[in-house]
């Protein structure tokens, strides 16, 4: 059984001749990504920077993480042309470079929390604000290529439906419905609230 | 007249056929085969030399040089899945069975060493990202006149915080929107702009070190008391010794001094030709700390 010291010291090395050429303040952000669900443990995926190599990836791992890396795969992503706003011009994004390394060690991610662990994102409410803008941006699409939805392909809209349900209730109930009813004879409903105040004179 | 290469092919049959006769009978005469053909008819001959089947061979087709082998080349010829053929050739059997593989979810879950590197990349260990409301419970920015007074030690490390950091933030906000996980990117985004504020100010120390460091370098260089090359001795600052007689001397001094702030008074133009021959002594310490100022 080896000492503590001496295991210290074989931790220390790595099974790589690291590079040389020191830098003392890297200014590169790289961003660790979830694995797709069927990748193995092993593996690990970055989005690194577009001047950053294998090599630079596995020191800056090995470095400033204390994880040793087996092999490092790498390859870049093209992104798809995109419009400057509305009706500007057509630009391609600038590419987005990716490395997947074997761990040494296996890393594996936590699982994707469910709704009730998301209550600190305010889940709910942005899920209905992202439905709403996904609708709307998927209705002015269609408007814009001019296919409108026919009235019996969209179906009674909700608020529609509610409407009628009032109304029904309305109808149906024991006192039926005239142009006078709801409003209170007594006037009890209108309410002054700044009857007591004193207004300041050249304010009136 | 009758083309040559129509009589080639039967001409060529007639001469196997009486060299397979030479190779049955021992080794006859060349005359009597010669007997032989004339008097017998050639198809017969035909016949009995078929036995050996040489004239295959001999009646190919291609017989020019490089011509293609007639072998057949099809190691499955005549193998058929439908009519249940087998395969031509006998295989390697074990009585071994196969192993199964194991399905995915029989698989024994891996464990992640909880002291591993790359925890560092998440907030939580839970769910990656944190909260907004904890995204935003953060303080202000490292100022520079904060970092004025800290070493390169420190500051070196306080970078490499700042870095972690960053990646961090990415880590999350990758997480966040691919996850769906909901709201965040604005404090977020505030978050990672103290950051980089701070970074900038980090810069802007080092930077300021630098300048004053090469403006007393430069300074020293027009000194006759300093020897940047390290001298005889190695000592780098020889002080004259007129200065040190006029040091003794208080009341000469005070009274230089004092004539020297009249005039500087009296003079306000004067006052830049003074600056200009500073004594390296007498730079500003204010941008240049002594403790964290890097040493020859």
């Amino acid at each position: 059984m080896a000492t503590p010291v001496a295991e210290a010291a074989a931790r220390a090395l790595p099974n790589f001749r690291t590079g040389a050429k020191q830098i003392f303040r890297p200014n590169h952000v790289i961003t660790f990504i979830r694995p797709k669900p069927k990748q193995p443990p092993n593996l690990a995926t970055f989005v690194v920077p577009l001047t950053f190599n294998k090599l630079d990836l596995r020191d800056y791992l090995f470095h400033a993480y204390n994880v040793e890396v087996l092999a490092v795969r790498s390859f870049i992503n093209e992104r798809a042309p995109i419009r400057d706003g509305d009706r500007g011009k057509w630009y391609r994004p600038r590419a987005q470079k990716m490395m997947i390394v074997e761990l040494a060690k296996a890393f594996v991610w936590p699982e994707v929390p469910d709704e009730a662990a998301r209550e600190g994102f305010d889940y709910d409410t942005w899920r209905r604000t992202a439905r709403a803008r996904d609708a709307h941006q998927q209705d002015m699409w269609n408007r814009q290529i001019g296919s409108i939805p026919l009235r019996t392909e969209v179906g009674v809209p909700s608020q529609r439906k509610v409407l009628r349900k009032q109304a029904a209730a309305i109808l149906n109930s024991e006192e039926g419905w005239s142009n006078r009813s709801g409003v209170q004879e007594d006037d009890s409903a209108w309410k002054e609230v700044e009857k007591d105040m004193e207004v300041p004179e050249g304010r009136q | 007249m009758a083309p040559s290469g129509v009589i080639r092919p039967s001409m060529g049959a007639v001469i196997g056929s009486c060299r397979s006769a030479q190779l049955a009978g021992g080794a006859p005469l060349r005359l009597a085969t010669r007997a032989t053909t004339a008097a017998r008819p050639s198809h017969l001959t035909s016949q009995r030399a078929a036995a050996l089947s040489t004239t295959a061979s001999l009646l190919k087709r291609h017989k020019y040089e490089g011509a293609r082998k007639t072998r057949d080349n099809n190691k499955h010829r005549g193998e058929s899945a439908v009519r249940r053929t087998g395969a031509r050739w006998r295989t390697s059997v074990d009585s071994e069975p196969l192993p199964k593989p194991v399905p995915r979810d029989e698989l024994p879950a891996v464990e992640t060493d909880p002291n591993h590197g790359l925890w560092d990349f998440f907030f939580d260990r839970e769910t990656v990202a944190q909260p907004p409301t904890r995204d935003a419970a953060h303080g202000r920015a490292w100022m520079v006149e904060e970092l004025r007074h800290k070493s390169w030690d420190d500051l070196h490390r306080l970078w490499w915080v700042c870095v972690k950091e960053r990646n961090r933030i990415a880590t999350a906000n990758w997480e966040r929107n691919k996850s769906e996980l909901g709201f965040g990117d604005v404090e977020s985004a505030e978050r990672d702009r103290q950051v980089r504020i701070t970074m900038r100010g980090i810069k802007h120390t080092l930077t300021e070190r630098f300048n004053a460091w090469e403006d007393a370098r430069k300074l020293a260089e027009t000194d006759p008391e300093i020897d940047l090359s390290g001298g005889e001795n190695g000592t780098i600052y020889t002080p004259a010794e007129y200065l040190e007689e006029e040091t003794f001397d208080e009341t000469e001094t005070l009274a230089a001094e004092e004539s020297e702030e009249k005039a500087a008074t009296e003079a306000q133009p004067a006052a830049p030709k003074a600056t200009a021959t500073l004594d390296p002594a007498e730079l500003p310490t204010s941008s240049k700390p002594e403790g964290a100022a890097p040493r020859l």
